[in-house]
């Protein structure tokens, strides 16, 4: 096969998937939120190379909400003076999944790869007001709604799933939605 | 006369018996809320059990109440600026650039406390006299504490301040008083070419920079040997007169200033200290017309706070082994470990000395017999040193050793000869003379074990033995009407101090300790052995105090 027929045969496989994958959107009630389809059945995704950074900074953690793809590595850094130490009691609930990564130096990291879904809750052993969020979502699919609630996840094939809404302080709600080029769920979460 | 003074009625042992419990059951201690709301920060980052200080609250005090590095970067609530720093650069004799704290720094504290007295603690009324109304001490008492109102931070410029005031005492409105009022500079060593916190100055009203501070201290109860008076009795039949009356403790404020330096995270640190004396061996002139007040006033001012013109001078030296041996953490603020910052393992011992002159004034006679006022100046001083053995978070170690001295002068009458001191009051003294010095020695040693992050264990042991006390506490005079129920049955005063501290919240605590305090006596004998006066019947007088303190 030539170069140039791999090439076109390549951009017809695009535009094909292109032409199958469609949206999910809607309004989660308590406004800045996350959403993200669960778990599908007999399909796996490659982790991401990409490796985001949760920054400790100013006593806070920075984002306060990160959501990543199962099999994403944070890196955390300690951007302040003082000294900090990560640490999680657990994952979704899970408490064998917790997790000490100690405590580092001002400019220094720590890295993490996070292999199972779920709602990491980050807190600091030495300033216990300090909270921030890891959402380790099992899909590709996700989103983090704007401050009125509103999102859009993109790139999901045509399906059934169902999509999970989380928000601090609120109980996770979860909906089936149909995607068939487009797809819609509005959540009203409570506590 | 001056002596009358000092023998306490019954009644007014029971006042003092009182006052003493609260203040037992209330000792000044602080936390600063108002830090965790400008920096958005739990109390936990600087205290390990308020008010205790962990080794970052430290270095943050040291720092003037600021983050030893990028404080800047952690506030929350943004400073009000006073005036640009460009300002300066441009017009050199402008108001120096400043700040104040974005929100006023205000702190509140209130306690309540609910006390159990051993039964036995109603034996003193005993020597009520006959055909009057014993007094009664409760078995239970609910007790309220102080409500305290307490500002701090700083100016920037590196100028910190720090007021704290006691609006109820008690539940008595306005029954406090101010605590510590002043400004610290800190590190002004570097207009000097100085090393880095080499020199601080301190104006104003202070706690002196005691080895254990008594303000910041997580007992209830008050370190004894700090509340020590060197106060004398009269006792006929006991050779040894004391003519002193030296209300001067450790744990009062001091007005004046205050040098220091080094940091209390590790190496040296010392203090010097002048300060007014003021030991209440004579009175002060506080509304005299004819006298200017620093104030301006000219009837009826703040009046002076000295009884004499010298200057009380105290002085301390510590030094911290850093015993971390983990080679990152040992230079760090705070050491650090799997589960996080943690205070140093150290190793502290320190030195201190208080001199002073204690003043009492007596209408006597001049030398050609003329009335005049003659004035006993006897000088004191206290020294002693101190130890503390931390192991990380959890396991702390402290003793403290002082030894008092207080010159004792004797009046005399006309002839040489002693005035009785029983007769002073229709005697005429002419002058003194020196006797053996009334002294007193003791100190304490604590242990404390944070069980959890949210428990403390602790026990202390305090030992007072002094000479006054003894005089003061075996009197065989019938007529002499001390103060039995608080007086030693011993020479040494001590007590065990088990107690255990639940942090509820960071910010709330609860706190309970029982007092094994040392056998006292209500009957007193001669025995006809001896000829010297013994106690029978001793007691205990052990007291639990349940305490719930909170900030905010």
């Amino acid at each position: 096969m030539t170069r140039s027929s791999l090439f076109t045969l390549l951009l017809v496989v695009a535009v094909a998937a292109a032409a199958v994958a469609g949206t999910i959107e809607g309004k989660v009630s308590t406004g800045k939120s996350v959403v993200y389809v669960d778990t599908i059945q007999g399909k796996t995704f490659p982790a991401p190379s990409q490796q985001p950074v949760m920054d400790q900074k100013g006593l806070m953690f920075n984002p306060h909400v990160m959501v990543i793809q199962v099999g994403t590595t944070v890196e955390f850094l300690n951007s302040d003076t003082v000294q900090h130490n990560v640490f999680w009691p657990s994952i979704s609930g899970n408490k064998k999944l917790t997790h000490n990564l100690g405590t580092w130096p001002k400019g220094e990291k720590k890295a993490f790869k996070f292999d199972n879904p779920g709602v990491v809750s980050l807190l600091c052993n030495v300033h216990p007001e300090m909270a921030g969020y890891i959402i380790v979502s099992p899909t590709p699919y996700f989103a983090e709604t704007d401050a009125s609630g509103n999102y859009k996840i993109d790139n999901v094939p045509d399906g059934k799933y169902n999509v999970v809404a989380w928000h601090e302080g609120m109980k996770p709600q979860t909906k089936s939605v149909d995607v068939a080029g487009t797809g819609k769920a509005d959540f009203t979460l409570s506590k | 006369m001056i002596r009358r003074s000092t023998r306490l009625t019954i009644y007014q042992s029971l006042l003092a018996f009182a006052v003493a419990l609260t203040v037992l059951s209330a000792s000044r201690s602080f936390a600063i809320p108002a830090f965790s709301r400008m920096y958005g920060t739990s109390c936990s980052t600087c205290h390990i059990d308020f008010p205790k200080l962990n080794d970052f609250g430290k270095a943050f005090k040291d720092a003037g109440f600021k983050f030893p590095k990028d404080d800047e970067s952690m506030i929350k609530i943004p400073p009000v600026m006073l005036g640009a720093p460009a300002n300066a650069e441009l017009w050199p004799k402008a108001i120096w650039p400043g700040t104040i704290p974005g929100i006023p720094p205000i702190g509140l504290r209130m306690n309540n406390y609910f006390q159990y007295t051993g039964t036995s603690g109603g034996k003193f009324a005993a020597l009520t006299p006959a055909g009057t109304l014993p007094p009664f001490v409760p078995t239970t008492d609910f007790e309220t504490g102080y409500f305290s109102i307490f500002t701090a931070g700083n100016f920037g410029s590196d100028i910190a301040f720090w007021v704290d005031d006691d609006i109820s005492v008690a539940g008595d409105n306005g029954n406090g008083g101010l605590g510590d009022g002043y400004l610290k500079f800190v590190n002004i060593g570097r207009l000097m070419k100085l090393p880095p916190h080499f020199l601080n100055l301190k104006v104003g009203q202070f706690e002196l920079e005691l080895p254990f501070t008594q303000a910041r201290s997580i007992w209830i109860s008050p370190y004894d040997i700090y509340s020590q008076a060197n106060i004398g009795a009269m006792n006929s039949l006991i050779p040894l007169q004391q003519f002193v009356n030296n209300q001067f403790a450790f744990a009062n404020v001091g007005k004046g200033i205050e040098l220091s330096g080094g940091l209390h995270t590790g190496g040296y640190n010392y203090s010097i200290a002048v300060i007014d004396q003021n030991t209440s061996g004579a009175p002060q002139i506080t509304n005299n017309p004819y006298v200017p007040t620093a104030t301006g006033a000219s009837f009826g001012g703040v009046g002076v706070a000295s009884d004499a013109n010298f200057k009380d001078i105290y002085a301390s030296f510590n030094y911290r082994f850093n015993l971390e041996r983990d080679k990152e953490s040992r230079d760090a603020i705070q050491a650090a470990g799997p589960t996080g910052p943690r205070d140093h393992t150290y190793l502290n011992f320190g030195t201190y000395y208080f001199y002073g002159r204690s003043v009492q004034r007596l209408l006597g006679a001049a030398a050609d017999g003329t009335a005049a006022v003659i004035t006993a100046r006897e000088p004191f001083y206290r020294v002693g040193g101190n130890m503390t053995f931390n192991y990380r978070c959890c396991l702390q170690f402290n003793a403290l050793y002082m030894y008092g001295h207080d010159y004792n002068l004797l009046p005399v009458d006309a002839s040489g000869s002693l005035i009785p001191l029983q007769n002073l009051s229709t005697a005429v003294p002419v002058g003194f003379i020196h006797s053996t010095p009334a002294t007193f020695s003791g100190g304490f040693v604590d242990a404390e074990w944070l069980a959890y992050p949210w428990m403390y264990v602790m026990i202390r042991y305090d030992g007072v033995n002094s000479t006054s006390d003894r005089i003061n506490g075996l009197a065989t005079n019938p007529s002499f009407t001390g103060s039995p129920f608080n007086a030693p049955f011993s020479s040494t005063r001590n007590r065990v101090t088990p107690g255990v501290q639940f942090l509820i919240h960071a910010n709330i605590k609860a706190s309970f300790e029982y007092q094994f305090r040392p056998s006292q006596t209500v009957v007193i004998a001669t025995n006809p052995l001896t000829g010297l006066p013994v106690a029978l019947n001793p007691f205990h007088t052990n007291t639990a105090v349940v305490g719930l303190e909170w900030v905010y």
